[in-house]
């Protein structure tokens, strides 16, 4: 029986990716790591994870793509963070309208992002 | 051996021409299958290139995932964190792996903040990588001296300053915007004190990129603007007029003031602008003392300032340039005529005759 909490990470920087799976499963959560949208959207629907963290700009679907997949095709209330980089400020308004929970502008602080994941999925 | 001793024959007794291209033919074939035997090699030495840059970045990815992981708060460098080090020197002794780690570093910079970017900073000293970004700004080439910079830009090596402000007039731009990226990322507003000794241009994409990375800072008090709004470099000025505007730099107005007769007209027209950002009243007789010597491009902003700053005073200066050649200026001028005076406005619609002013008197009764 595996009690981990899951996470899907939509992210198509390698390394960082890497990064943040080192870091979220030490903490105790289970991590699935997709480089695109679309992979994003295969491994959300295959395996119902508790959160969600997805960059805006990303290869075949992007991160509002995705939200709009997960609140509005799969109707799930899974709480969402949403990565953007410096001049997205539009894309990130976006992201909320679509449904996103919160958003962390790039570059940003691993240990913040743990801080706000365990505020959504305590 | 018959058939062949028939082909020798056969080309001995053909004339000098054809026998020439006949060896012509010959070396062209020659030449093709080298030339296919190279490619073919290319090929396969660029497609194994390939998988080991992909191999070597994958074992530098989990490398730096330990480095950044296998710190103690206790000790500086952690046992574990050493051994990296120790590895990464070898392998960055390798320009080809050099590149691979260099790439490796710079990817999880652009996207992670706070003590593990502190980190990576650090890993970059420690594996002697500075000493190849150094090494780079003595360059021949100006794109490898622009790369060191970037580096150096990137990783934070403020200690080097002296060695990247030797290049801070070179001959190439994009050698020059580096080391402004450099000093602007790295010392803030206090970087931009190499504006008061700038002899080459800036250009409008560099000020650009300088704007952005100075709105990032979470300090921004500016230095005084004043000498580079003074300054006999062109683009010094004009990148101070929008430090002005931006920044509010009130405390410059008298020296707006006399940018509007610059020598150069793109900065007495963006000082126009700055002046009508900062709605300065003062500026109105400055420039309608010689308004008819200026250029269409400057009448045309210091009406556009009249549309905020404009009063009765002003409504027959408005009035003479109804009748402007420029349509635009002429729309404007119309505009504040109806803010200023509507009845004005309506005297003179009704005795127009000119079809070119019918146009507008439509616009203005819908607007």
């Amino acid at each position: 029986m595996n009690n981990l909490k899951k996470i899907v990470l939509a992210e198509d920087n390698s390394t960082l990716s890497l990064l943040l799976k080192f870091r979220l499963e030490k903490e105790g959560y289970q991590l699935f790591i997709a480089e695109d949208g679309k992979k994003a959207i295969e491994l959300i629907e295959e395996n119902n994870p508790d959160l969600i963290l997805s960059d805006i700009m990303m290869p075949f679907i992007s991160g509002l793509e995705v939200i709009s997949h997960v609140r509005n095709k799969l109707k799930v209330t899974t709480p969402i963070i949403v990565f953007s980089a410096a001049g997205q400020e539009e894309m990130v308004l976006k992201a909320f309208n679509l449904g996103a929970n919160d958003f962390m502008g790039k570059p940003f602080s691993p240990n913040e992002l743990v801080i706000r994941i365990k505020r959504l999925i305590p | 051996m018959i058939d062949f001793q028939f082909l020798l024959d056969y080309y001995n007794n053909l004339p000098s021409l054809i026998k020439l291209v006949w060896g012509l033919v010959g070396l062209l074939i020659i030449v093709i299958i080298d030339f296919l035997l190279y490619l073919k090699y290319l090929r396969s030495h660029l497609r194994d290139e390939e998988i080991l840059s992909k191999k070597l970045f994958a074992d530098y990815e989990t490398n730096l995932i330990n480095f950044l992981y296998a710190g103690n708060n206790e000790i500086k460098v952690s046992n574990e964190q050493q051994k990296i080090i120790d590895k990464m020197v070898f392998c960055v002794e390798d320009k080809f792996k050099r590149g691979i780690f260099i790439s490796v570093l710079s990817k999880l910079k652009n996207e992670i903040s706070g003590e593990m970017a502190i980190d990576i900073n650090n890993l970059f000293l420690k594996t002697g990588l500075i000493n190849y970004s150094l090494k780079k700004l003595n360059s021949r080439k100006w794109d490898e001296i622009a790369s060191g910079i970037k580096e150096l830009t990137q990783f934070e090596i403020t200690n080097v300053y002296d060695d990247v402000s030797k290049l801070e007039n070179h001959e190439k731009q994009e050698v020059r915007n580096e080391v402004q990226l450099y000093y602007v990322n790295l010392f803030q507003f206090k970087g931009l004190e190499f504006l008061n000794n700038l002899k080459s241009p800036i250009s409008e994409w560099n000020q650009i990129q300088l704007l952005e990375i100075l709105q990032k800072f979470d300090d921004q008090e500016i230095t005084d603007i004043s000498p580079w709004l003074k300054s006999e470099n062109d683009s010094v000025v004009l990148f101070a007029l929008k430090l002005a505007k931006i920044y509010n730099q009130f405390q410059s107005i008298d020296i707006l003031l006399d940018l509007v007769s610059h020598k150069t007209k793109e900065i007495r027209v963006k000082s126009i602008e700055v002046l009508s950002y900062f709605q300065v009243k003062e500026a109105k007789s400055i420039i309608k003392s010689n308004f008819s010597e200026r250029s269409i491009e400057e009448q045309i902003s210091f009406f556009k300032m009249l549309l905020d700053v404009a009063d009765s005073d002003d409504e027959n200066f408005i009035l003479e340039n109804t009748n402007h050649h420029n349509f635009e200026l002429k729309l404007i001028a119309f505009t504040l005529l109806k803010k200023l005076n509507s009845k004005k406005l309506q005297s003179i619609i009704q005795a127009s005759q000119n079809i070119e002013n019918e146009k507008i008197f439509n616009y203005l009764e819908v607007n």
